[in-house]
């Protein structure tokens, strides 16, 4: 099953949001900003494995309904 | 998901994530309502206020935020991508990464903020208080919204936009225009929370005041009137009283409030003829929401029976009121010699809370009643008495609190106006703040009223959906497609 774009661009999107986490993690000059960091981080690692969890779930909905067509 | 047969061919809507969307609604609904009880409750007993993260002046703005922006928001929001798919036979544009997107970094936004003021960070800013980097945040993830919402207008399959769409998308623009200018700022350094605003002084106080007013017209007044064009004409299963006047009602509307936020603004600092303009806007707009009320109510129009039977738009049609209400009092308060008297006191505070807990929160009880069943696919509401039971326990509980904040608005007004015949002030601050003590405990009961009615509608809610005895026969059809309006009117 083929990639979807929106998948990707947005996938990109806030893996760019978490590397920016940890950016701010590393030089943050107060706790406000030391959480949002960590908030961007952790909020980024969560999107990008739900989006490829849906992606196999996809894939594999589609493998299983091919098998059942075939039988 | 769900799929439904239309002329032209079936249509997957993405109805994942407005039902995120409800569910993040209802539980931001009851945090904004507890928090608002505490807060109240700090008012009245003073004792209450538990230095630092339970001080009222961090308090008050979790509150602000999660009832403007937590529970308003995901409801119009979710509303929003609801009404844009049906009315334009159209799935989300984007696909649904960019819908999830939208969702989880509104949440974190809004989750941020409100951890943000606990810890003390704060523009000072009334509904802006957020510090530059959540305002960057938010400012992706609204423009992502907007995309999807344009993308879906541009990919529908029917030839008309219909007039919910109009004042949603304004909504979405103008609030991103109005938070883009307001909170223009520095920060003393890229890794450091603290900013200072770009204007200063009475530039400052106007723009920040533009922002203000205008949060509460096209955050708090134009998308909700989107609510009420879609989902009144299809609770009451009627025609739009006049699809002409809701055209009038959207261009009048948007064009006159944004100049009024100057109103906020009389006997200051600002210039006169700056005030006089406000002021003068201000009272234009009684033209246009009293339009939109009339409109909205001449809906029912042979369909007034339903109201002894439909909670849910017994709910929509008493918002409708209240705003109409709300758009008679703001008005007249903007008016200078009234504005000399009710200016700082409570009466503000009861006029606020009328727009925003009869209009607001009750005509998203409303669609939430229509919504919740249609969403999950249930034949109907779990229980119709409960519903009305939470009809009557909110409608009291504003009564209290707004009959309450009249009386303690006008009482504060004329006390701090008084002299005594040496042209000394009457009375001492304290001494007004003494005498307002038992409307703030009236105001806190007004608010748990308000509350258990909302605990009554999320458990009706979640047996709605959850209870065997709702549960549809397969081949019923979920309710589809445009409201009675668009269809009948043609226009």
């Amino acid at each position: 099953m083929d990639l979807e774009p929106s998948d990707v661009i947005v996938g990109l999107m806030v893996a760019v949001l978490g590397l920016l986490g940890l950016l701010l993690i590393a030089r943050a000059w107060d706790d406000e900003m030391y959480l949002f960091g960590m908030v961007l981080a952790g909020f980024a690692v969560m999107f990008d494995f739900g989006l490829l969890r849906r992606h196999y779930d996809r894939r594999d909905a589609a493998l299983a309904a091919r098998r059942g067509g075939h039988e | 998901m769900s799929e439904h047969a239309l002329p032209g061919g079936p249509v997957l809507y993405n109805d994942a994530v407005v039902k995120k969307f409800v569910i993040a609604c209802l539980f931001w609904a009851i945090a904004a309502f507890l928090v608002g009880v505490y807060i109240a409750s700090e008012l009245a007993w003073p004792q209450l206020n538990i230095a630092p993260y339970l001080n009222f002046g961090r308090l008050r703005p979790v509150h602000t935020s999660a009832a403007i922006f937590a529970f308003g928001g995901s409801a119009l929001i979710g509303t929003s991508f609801y009404v844009v798919q049906r009315t334009c036979r159209a799935r989300l544009w984007g696909g649904d990464a960019l819908a999830n997107f939208v969702f989880w970094g509104y949440q974190i936004f809004i989750v941020l903020a409100a951890t943000s003021y606990l810890m003390g960070f704060s523009k000072s800013r009334e509904y802006a208080e957020p510090e530059w980097h959540l305002d960057l945040l938010l400012v992706l993830v609204w423009v992502c919204y907007l995309l999807i919402y344009l993308g879906t207008l541009m990919r529908r399959a029917e030839p008309h936009i219909y007039v919910a769409n109009w004042f949603y998308l304004s909504f979405i623009i103008t609030i991103a225009l109005l938070v883009i200018v307001n909170n223009l700022g520095i920060p003393i350094s890229p890794y450091s929370a603290k900013s200072y605003s770009w204007f200063s002084g009475v530039q400052d106080a106007m723009v920040q005041w533009w922002y203000g007013h205008n949060a509460v017209g096209f955050f708090l007044t134009v998308p909700f009137l989107g609510m009420m064009y879609y989902f009144i004409p299809k609770a009451a299963n009627r025609p739009i009283y006049s699809y002409r006047l809701s055209i009038v009602h959207f261009w009048a509307l948007i064009f006159i409030y944004i100049w009024a936020g100057p109103h906020h603004l009389l006997w200051t600092a600002l210039p006169d003829w700056t005030q006089t303009l406000g002021m003068a806007f201000s009272i234009m707009l009684w033209m246009p929401s009293w339009g939109g009320m009339i409109n909205g109510l001449m809906t029912l129009s042979g369909a007034w029976d339903k109201l002894r039977t439909d909670p849910g738009l017994r709910f929509s049609v008493t918002a409708v009121g209240f705003y109409g209400m709300a758009t008679f009092e703001g008005p007249a308060m903007s008016i200078r010699s009234v504005n000399a008297l009710v200016h700082y006191s409570d009466w503000v505070i009861g006029h606020v809370h009328s727009g925003t807990l009869g209009w607001v929160a009750f005509i998203v009880f409303g669609a939430l009643y229509y919504l919740v069943p249609n969403l999950w696919g249930r034949k109907g509401l779990y229980s119709v008495r409960l519903a009305a039971w939470h009809y009557w326990i909110a409608t009291l509980g504003i009564v209290f609190y707004i009959a309450s904040m009249w009386v303690a608005g006008l009482m504060e007004g004329l006390m701090w106006r008084a002299y005594d015949r040496f042209g000394f002030l009457k009375y001492s601050f304290v001494q007004v703040v003494v005498a307002e003590h038992p409307f703030m405990v009236l105001r806190m009961i007004g608010g748990v009223l308000f509350t258990i009615g909302a605990v009554l509608m999320i458990y009706n809610l979640w047996m709605t959906v959850n209870s065997p005895s709702t549960e549809a026969p397969r081949a019923t059809p979920v309710a589809i497609g445009l409201p009675a309006g668009a269809v009948v009117a043609g226009e």
